[in-house]
């Protein structure tokens, strides 16, 4: 497998290097620098919980310890260390079939003992039973979608040996300081091949300020850009790759409406909030309102949510309907685009007559959230992030839209959830990046870029 | 009080008054000139704080026109001529204009108020500036901003620019905050606050700003900031921190349109007042004990000068009053007090010489007395014995016979006779060998119970009860056996006085100059004649008596310096009292002479 690999490659590139200009040809080598916000504590997938410890970013993740499963672009679901599953009729029995001839990054051969291990890890809910080449995991109640969710970063499959953490993909780690830096390096005996770069050099905790600064530099290839400031960005002359709309940003109460006039006060705060402002003005068209959990261009009904939420900012003089309303606000207030976000729905909120004090603690009445997409497939999205907000886990049937729908359409009638907008996820790449392949969600496919030669 | 104590006190109050009357009115001008001090230092820092006031709002004004040219403001212009003005490429501009203008505040707005871009409050983009309805101030003002965190108070300016026919308004300004108070030059001790007044909340020490960031309990200053805010005048008040006082004036700020939106607070230390005010205290309170210390002095001498003369003759009336006739005091001064002394010699030695003469008529008086009873006493046995030897002398004449049985019965009569005569010159000798007193202590009450047992046979036969009434008398000093024959011979007189039984009663008591001893009986009492005569000597009423007998006990009463009296009425009995002096009296005094 691996020699038919590389002689795939070899040929591709020689196909390459006689029809395209040398400039596009991939090439082997070479330091990725990449700055980014984010403080990550912990390299280990299955300890990452939302939100704390922070965890390694998914698309960092699976460059070290890859999944069973991936998921194309379009989210479906793609062999990754298992070349092929089934489920036993019910859907609670899952069967799955190892790729042979892979090692872990220290050379130990992957086996379904080892698998099994880290997924009864990742997930001690299941029953997971190695045989032989393949996996049994067994689910307590019908789970459609496993193959999806086992392409989340956090069912990479670790082999934990002596307290060090290794896995079978394309870098391993050579450094890591939690909260600070994390260095890979290529690994040469991968599966599907020696990725092209070196090494990749990540630096955590910068400010967008100094990413910035660095990028334009050239001390780093690759930074992220706040959605507000994608345009401007791209109107000072960077290359910015810009995602569909797919981080939610939302409110989250800390507890369900206890009373009729608890439940009229999240009705005003919903409908007081003008979301046209917060996407185009605020986010500077860094995002687009929403009154769904998932984007329309990943569930395809995310529109029949929208007549929910209010388009119109209610008129000033509009009186309360149930008195002055008190609220306290929290936010991560290292944020600024969230702070920025919680000050306008302050303002709008005192429109509505409910007067919201801000905080920077956790213990607010109502939370002001960001969730990534954490998957490209709807239904492992949206469980994910109920998990993540803390709302009840949505079941489903099967696979299809209406399910997905019916799902979604509970929980935002749980009262706990005024989703206000999706933002984009924007990446600036450096003049020498090349291979870069933007999918809907943003991620990065950091094992298919390159570096070529410096430009001018 | 004594005149040396009223001298001192006359004295005393002659300084303390006007000591006191002087640092009052000292203290009094030295308080009123910090006050007029402090009002002239208040008042020109509020000129000066005005005065910064105008000059940073000018400079604010300045920065805003200057802000109002540059090309952003015409895109904002451009963009708001617009049908749909599209104002979101501005969200940050005010951000990035303020940093570069310095100011702290910073708004855009077009023609109907609403905000294009807001520094202070980016998220207010879309809202109205209520300010742009108005006319445009030319002058700065004080405004209370709102911001997500809570109002703030700032020192505003508004200027507007036209472009494509619009106007754009620009809202500027400064916080007055903790850099805005350091600027202001203030003296030495004096300190500048500033409350930020908001509307419908109560007093809260975290809207006091302060030029320094001293740690302070601003709650002391809650009621004075109250009142200004309330009621919009300057006040003052005393405030006492825990390191000094404060003399606090509060002004009101206020805003354009006339709204209180703070108060100005000038803190000036009276630390160098109170350091003024003590040292004026200190200085007081040493010449005031400098002074009682001279009237101590002064009052001691005019007091010497003044009443030791005095205190000499009432010491020497004291001493000739208790017998001593030859005292005499000295003749210091030719003043009244002088002629006082000289006049109480002449009296003493008027009476020295007026005793003597008494003595001597007494002595011859006596001389008389003497012979007459001599020659009544002589006279009783003498005559039978004339009569006797007549007898003898003619019963010789007449026969050997009859002169013998005359002899025989003339010869017992003369003898009889001539035993009265050396009775009579026993009883004269033996009152003439009366001893002098040899004081020792002596319990009177325990005497007095032995001499009931010693008569008590006497006492039974005559069937007279006998009874010792004694209080809580310590023993005196006496002769005990010069006592026990005064009181032996009262008891007798009194056995005696009642053949028919009765009672007799010794009391002993404590009397204002010593002892009492009452020696009382229940026998028919004395006639006032007899009660005038009875301690004559050699009165007696009795048929057999001398009349020496209470002479003897007057003696030796008189001997222990004492007195002896006596009550009676007929029918009712008869009581001697006798009081013995103190000065003899008292163990106590004894030993402390001893001593």
């Amino acid at each position: 497998m691996k020699r038919f690999l590389s002689i795939s490659i070899a040929a591709a590139s020689l196909v390459l290097a006689l029809e395209a200009p040398a400039a596009l040809r991939p090439h082997y080598g070479g330091t990725l620098r990449i700055l980014r916000e984010d403080t990550p504590e912990t390299l280990d997938p299955a300890a990452a919980g939302h939100p704390v410890p922070p965890a390694l970013g998914q698309d960092l993740s699976q460059l070290i310890f890859e999944t069973l499963v991936k998921l194309d672009d379009r989210g479906r679901p793609r062999p990754g260390l298992a070349v092929s599953w089934e489920a036993e009729p019910g859907m609670q029995r899952w069967h799955f079939r190892l790729r042979q001839s892979v090692h872990f990054q220290d050379g130990s051969p992957l086996d379904a003992v080892t698998v099994a291990s880290s997924l009864r890890t990742s997930n001690p809910a299941w029953k997971v039973l190695p045989d032989q080449d393949s996996v049994l995991i067994e689910t307590r109640r019908a789970e459609p979608e496993l193959p999806g969710e086992l392409a989340l970063a956090r069912h990479g499959i670790v082999r934990r040996a002596q307290e060090r953490l290794t896995g079978t993909g394309p870098f391993s780690v050579e450094h890591w300081e939690a909260k600070k830096q994390l260095v890979l390096v290529a690994n040469e005996d991968h599966w599907a091949g020696r990725p092209y770069l070196d090494r990749i050099e990540i630096r955590f905790g910068e400010d967008s300020r100094h990413e910035l600064m660095a990028f334009d530099l050239a001390q780093a290839e690759l930074i992220e850009i706040d959605p507000q400031n994608i345009h401007r960005a791209e109107s000072e002359g960077r290359t910015i790759r810009a995602s569909e709309p797919e981080e939610l940003v939302a409110l989250v109460f800390q507890d369900p409406p206890r009373s009729e006039s608890d439940l009229v006060r999240r009705n005003r705060l919903a409908a007081s909030i003008d979301r046209t402002t917060l996407a185009n003005v605020l986010l500077q068209a860094g995002g687009e309102p929403t009154g769904a959990i998932l984007p329309t261009w990943l569930s395809g009904y995310g529109f029949l949510f929208q007549s929910t939420a209010n388009r119109e900012p209610l008129p000033p003089d509009r009186g309360p309907a149930a008195g002055p309303m008190r609220l306290t606000l929290g936010y991560p207030d290292s944020d600024p685009l969230m702070r920025l976000l919680a000050e306008r729905i302050l303002l709008d909120a005192r429109q509505a007559a409910i007067e919201i004090a801000l905080t920077g603690s956790a213990e607010a009445q109502v939370r002001l959230v960001r969730v990534e997409l954490p998957s490209l497939e709807a239904n492992v999205a949206l469980g994910e992030i109920a998990r993540f907000l803390g709302l009840s886990t949505p079941e489903f049937p099967d696979l299809s839209p209406s399910s997905i729908y019916r799902a979604e359409q509970d929980l935002l009638a749980t009262q706990r959830l005024i989703p206000l907008v999706h933002l984009r996820r924007a990446t600036a790449l450096g003049r020498n990046l090349e291979g870069w392949r933007t999918l809907p969600d943003g991620s990065w496919q950091l094992e298919d870029v390159w570096l070529s030669a410096e430009k001018p | 009080m004594s005149f040396r104590r009223r001298l001192l006190v006359l004295f005393s109050l002659a300084v303390l008054v006007p000591i006191a009357a002087v640092t009052v009115i000292v203290s009094t001008l030295a308080r009123r000139a910090f006050e007029r001090s402090n009002d002239e230092q208040t008042a020109a820092l509020v000129t000066e704080f005005q005065r910064e006031f105008e000059r940073r709002g000018e400079d604010v004004g300045r920065r805003l026109q200057s802000t109002a040219e540059i090309p952003e403001v015409t895109q904002m212009g451009v963009s708001a001529a617009r049908a749909a003005p599209d104002y979101s490429p501005f969200l940050d501009t005010a951000q990035v204009l303020a940093r570069a203008g310095r100011l702290d505040f910073l708004e855009f707005a077009d023609e109907r108020g609403t905000i294009i871009s807001s520094a202070q409050w980016p998220a207010k983009v879309g809202y109205r500036e209520p300010l742009v309805a108005g006319a445009v101030p030319p002058a700065p003002f004080l405004k209370e901003e709102e911001l997500a965190s809570g109002p703030v108070l700032g020192l505003f300016a508004m200027r507007s620019a036209e472009i494509e026919g619009r106007r754009i308004y620009l809202i500027g300004g400064i916080r007055l905050d903790r850099g805005f108070l350091s600027t202001l030059a203030l003296p030495a001790g004096m300190r500048v606050l500033l409350y930020e007044n908001l509307p419908g909340q109560s007093f809260s020490p975290a809207r006091l700003i302060s030029a320094n960031a001293a740690a302070e309990d601003s709650g002391k200053l809650r009621e004075l900031v109250e009142r200004v805010t309330r009621q919009g005048s300057q006040s003052q008040a005393v405030i006492h921190w825990s390191w000094g006082d404060e003399t606090v004036t509060a002004s009101a700020l206020r805003g354009a349109r006339e709204e209180i939106l703070g108060a100005l607070i000038i803190a000036n230390s009276r630390r160098i007042y109170l350091e003024l005010r003590n040292q004026i205290r200190s200085a007081a309170l040493l010449a005031l004990a400098a002074a009682i210390g001279l009237a101590i002095v002064a009052s001691s001498w005019a007091a010497a000068r003044v009443t030791k003369p005095v205190e000499d003759l009432a010491h020497a009336a004291r001493a000739v009053a208790a017998g001593d006739w030859t005292t005499a005091v000295d003749v210091r001064s030719r003043d009244e007090i002088g002629e006082l002394a000289g006049a109480f010699n002449r009296m003493t030695a008027q009476l020295v010489s007026q005793q003597d003469r008494l003595v001597q008529a007494e002595r011859v008086a006596a001389w008389r007395e003497l012979a007459r009873r001599l020659a009544h006493e002589l006279k009783n046995p003498l005559f039978p014995l004339q009569l006797t030897v007549e007898n003898l002398l003619r019963a010789r004449e007449q026969s050997d016979q009859l002169f013998d049985e005359t002899f025989r019965e003339s010869a017992a009569t003369l003898l009889a006779e001539i035993g009265r005569l050396k009775a009579i010159v026993a009883r004269f000798s033996d009152f003439s060998k009366m001893p002098q007193p040899q004081p020792e202590s002596l319990d009177v009450a325990e005497l007095a119970r032995s001499i009931g047992k010693l008569y008590q046979a006497q006492l039974a036969r005559a069937h007279i009860d006998f009874r010792v009434e004694a209080e809580n008398v310590r023993p005196i000093m006496a002769d005990p056996e010069l006592i026990d024959r005064a009181l032996s011979n009262l008891v007798l007189n009194a056995i005696e006085a009642m053949p028919q039984g009765g009672t007799i009663t010794i009391c002993i008591r404590r009397h204002p100059t010593g002892v009492a001893i009452e020696v009382a009986d229940t026998g028919p009492g004395l006639t006032p004649g007899e009660r005038a005569r009875i301690f004559t000597p050699y009165y007696t009423s009795k048929p057999e008596g001398t009349g020496l007998g209470l002479a003897i006990v007057q003696s030796i009463v008189s001997d222990h310096r004492g007195r002896i009296s006596v009550e009676s009425e007929p029918g009712r009995g008869t009581t001697f009292i006798i009081e013995l002096p103190d000065a003899l009296a008292r163990v106590s005094s004894a030993q402390g002479s001893d001593g």
